[in-house]
């Protein structure tokens, strides 16, 4: 299976004429481009704000981030949700590399939404601050939402997609800068030096705690909370078969952007046929009983051993009782003789002294660490704000609390808060240390 | 008596005796069951945890329930 | 200039050996001994003003008194960093520097630090409170010791960015924090590598070492249930509804006590849960779900327990760190003993 991925790298994104990327500025027609943004008439007002790496701005309420992308041939983006249920991951995708569609409300947060900040020392927290952030801020008519603190956010996190869409289409019949080929061939068609690489698979534990649909993680636009752990091509991930949901703390988040960028599997497909013999990924969840999560260990384990694997990585997506099943998965692994790392964030409190998972095991003796939830960042006034800084105290912020903003206009918060910036598909170079 | 669903995580923090629940946002409810079922059955593991109470134990333990 | 405070025992302080050990505590200005080698490295920008003596038995056999005097010797001085030892391998020594240490950086609220050898018994009861460096078995090593601590002890009050226990050199404090891996190095490059590391066998460090799990000592059996007050408590966010006491979704650092005198069940619309770490509808249509008052109520009055306790304790355990959660466990047991509760069922989402 063959996945070329077109670059395109942006250096700068302005407003113009015509939607159009040139000598690396992409412009965009604004009208044009929000005439498909309210093509959903749950959108009631929505504006586009560009935001580039260093400047004075914060952006806030972020529900998800989208990768300004193309399919040329061999299938459609996130199949089953936005467009047709096709397979993905062959054939040619092109990509406005180093752009990023953010989903912004222009009111309201909550429990699950995140901060970004352009500059100053929390720009150093997530690596959405080093993105050309094409900022869809809008508001939408979802009004029975807007005081819940747990927010599907469903208008705005598609118009994203869709908006990232309408971008990508610009640079469909050009030709790109570079191309990445993942090409992994079915184990029958590996070459022997290939076949004696030690074997290993990836496990990715999506956010499925909710029970009503709409907050999840989907897969090929299915609830991740309804299936069974499931073997899959590591091209259908990074060709977007996996879409973000809308719950979790925002710093334990996988954006859809990072779904389609993770680079933990990016980097097991380069070191395929060098150093490993890549068997693939298990797409898993993180359900709420502990039924579930044993059978859905039970069943990684089992996809793991049949395929013959001799090591892996589990990400989660989570912390808390989520721990509990990447720890099972961990051990699952572990008991069967599989080597195994595990990539997560940890809750070590405010203070430091707390125990990093709520479920632990000595079997989990190689982990990586991708920051805690508890940090507290103080951050100094920005001069601008992108959306509205008041949904950090008012909506239920999973990192604010009454008293996050300052009277100068800084704040107080915890790293929960900040969008998607444990990045435990391992996109960060944030980690946790003893003192 | 700590009454939980996830057992591995009340052991771990130190909770020497437990009651496993149905599930981590009703642990004592099943919207799936009728309201008599769910009563029975809530009935049912509140007595156990508090048979637990009165029960010699020598190692984190937990108890076993039947609906 | 900053100012620094020195901290040494009869011996280095050059008045005697064990003949003196009985030296009652006293300061001076300047430096002695070990603290010419400590001011030639901290100078510029840090100056030793004062150096405490005291004797080691004098501070082992009164050791309240001795931190009182020298609280109050050092009470009009003006400085910004108290440093002690190196004490080596010294066990009296060693104390007397982790317990000095630890007084003055509470009463003064400045960095303090100290070094000695990680067989000295002082490390394991004073590292989680205090910077000690690790240093040699014996004064051999002094010109290797003090340059350490004074290299960061120049750092840290100029405000730079420290770096982790183990890159600077002292016994980890138990404190973890976020950091930036310097080269940048992505987690998943990281993982990949550890991976391989593993399966080749070769050494890897895990980034977070697995803790010891907590042991809580078992309590006996209640002999007669039917005579004994139980209480409920939760980590499951029920509270009256529009959560009076506005105890946090997440991250709780507040507990309610809320008073369900003549209440035979939780009533849907007047209980809510205000947890957001779960999905709350069951919870809210049916808050019996979450805390069984209709199932206690039944066990009252058929008199299997004796009473329930007229207060509901209530928290949110998500995001919540083990050291908020054993806070506000320990002042809700403490709570419940004066009451003479003598159980509770306590449950958890």
């Amino acid at each position: 299976m063959r996945l070329e991925i077109g670059n395109f790298h942006i250096q700068d994104v302005d407003f113009g004429e015509t939607t159009v990327f040139e000598n690396g500025l992409l412009t965009i027609n604004k009208d044009e481009a929000l005439r498909v943004v309210y093509e959903d008439d749950r959108i009631t007002d929505a504006d586009i704000v560009i935001a580039r790496p260093n400047d004075p701005i914060r952006i806030t309420p972020v529900k998800d981030a989208v990768e300004p992308r193309c399919k040329v041939s061999g299938g459609e983006l996130y199949p089953g949700l936005t467009n047709n249920l096709v397979p993905a991951g062959t054939g040619r995708t092109h990509v406005l590399k180093g752009g990023c569609v953010l989903a912004v409300g222009k009111h309201w947060g909550g429990f699950q939404d995140g901060l970004v900040d352009m500059s100053g020392p929390g720009s150093y927290q997530t690596m959405f601050s080093y993105l050309l952030n094409i900022c869809l801020v809008a508001d939408t008519n979802e009004d029975d939402e807007n005081h819940e603190q747990q927010k599907k956010n469903t208008a705005l996190r598609l118009a994203a997609i869709r908006l990232s869409e309408y971008l990508g289409e610009c640079i469909r019949d050009m030709e790109p800068d570079g191309l990445e080929v993942y090409d992994l061939p079915s184990p029958n068609e590996l070459e022997d030096r290939v076949k004696e690489l030690p074997r290993v698979v990836y496990v990715l534990q999506l956010q499925s705690q909710m029970i009503e649909n709409g907050y999840n993680s989907l897969v090929y636009g299915w609830d991740a909370r309804n299936m069974l752990p499931t073997l899959m091509h590591p091209n259908e991930l990074l060709d977007g078969a996996v879409v973000s949901g809308s719950f979790m703390p925002s710093s334990s988040k996988i954006s859809t952007y990072q779904h389609v960028n993770n680079e933990t599997v990016k980097r097991l497909m380069r070191e395929h046929g060098v150093t490993i013999n890549f068997l693939g990924v298990i797409v898993s969840n993180l359900n709420v009983a502990l039924e579930e999560k044993q059978r859905s260990a039970m069943r990684i384990k089992q996809i793991a051993s049949s395929l013959g694997a001799e090591g892996a990585i589990v990400c989660e997506e989570g912390y808390g009782n989520p721990d509990t099943d990447f720890i099972l998965a961990i051990s699952e692994f572990e008991d069967a003789g599989i080597k195994t790392v595990g990539i997560t964030n940890e809750a070590t409190g405010r203070d430091g002294r707390s125990q990093p998972l709520v479920d632990l095991s000595i079997k989990a003796n190689a982990l990586i660490s991708t920051g805690n939830v508890s940090q507290i960042l103080k951050l100094d006034p920005m001069e601008v704000v992108v959306g509205e800084l008041e949904s950090l105290t008012r909506d239920g912020n999973s990192g604010g609390w009454d008293g996050s903003i300052k009277a100068d206009g800084s704040i107080e918060m915890e790293n929960n808060g900040i969008f998607c910036a444990d990045a435990n598909t391992g996109n960060h170079f944030k980690t946790v240390v003893e003192y | 008596m700590q009454m939980a669903n996830i057992v591995t995580i009340a052991k771990t923090v130190g909770a020497n005796r437990i009651v496993q629940t149905v599930s981590i946002p009703h642990p004592l409810g099943d919207p799936n069951l009728t309201e008599e079922e769910q009563w029975n059955l809530r009935r049912h593991r509140v007595g156990v945890a508090l048979d637990g109470l009165m029960q010699e134990i020598e190692e984190p333990s937990i108890f076993d329930v039947t609906i | 200039m900053k100012k620094a405070i020195y901290y040494l025992n009869q011996f280095f302080g050059q008045i005697g050996g064990e003949e003196k050990a009985d030296y009652r505590p006293d300061i001076q200005e300047g430096v002695f001994g070990p603290g010419m080698l400590l001011k030639n490295w901290l100078e510029p920008d840090i100056e030793v003003t004062h150096t405490v003596v005291c004797g080691d038995n004098y501070f082992g056999s009164k050791k309240d008194e001795a931190v009182e005097i020298i609280l109050d010797l050092l009470e009009n001085k003006t400085f910004d960093v108290f440093i002690a030892g190196p004490a080596f391998m010294a066990g009296r020594y060693g104390f007397a520097c982790g317990e000095i240490c630890k007084a003055v950086k509470e009463t003064f609220n400045v960095p303090v630090l100290t070094s000695m050898n990680v067989e000295n018994p002082a490390v394991e009861m004073y590292r989680k409170d205090i910077y000690i460096f690790s240093g040699g078995r014996s004064a051999a090593t002094m010109r290797k010791d003090v340059p350490t601590m004074a290299d960061f002890i120049t750092r840290l009050l100029a405000g730079e960015e420290t770096l982790s226990a183990r890159e600077e050199g002292y016994f980890p404090m138990g404190i973890r924090g976020e950091t930036f891996v310097k080269p940048p190095k992505m987690g998943a490059d990281r993982a990949v590598e550890m991976l391989l590391q593993k399966l080749n066998d070769d050494e890897y460090e895990t980034e977070i070492p697995i803790p010891k799990i907590d042991k809580v000592p078992i309590a006996p059996p209640l002999a007669d249930l039917n005579k004994e007050t139980v209480a409920l408590v939760t980590s499951g966010g029920i509270v009256p509804e529009g959560n009076p006491d506005g105890i946090q979704s997440a991250s709780a650092t507040k507990w309610g006590k809320y008073d369900i005198t003549g209440q035979g069940e939780l009533k849907a619309g007047e209980w809510e849960t205000i947890h957001a770490g779960f999905d709350p509808s069951a919870a809210n249509e049916n808050p019996n779900v979450v805390v069984p008052l209709d199932a206690m109520r039944h066990f009252e009055n058929e008199g299997k327990i004796g009473r329930l306790y007229h207060f509901l304790y209530t928290t949110v355990g998500t995001g919540t760190s083990q050291a908020e959660a054993s806070r506000m466990g320990n002042e809700i047991a403490n709570e419940l003993l004066e009451a003479n509760v003598s159980a509770i069922v306590l449950t958890s989402t």
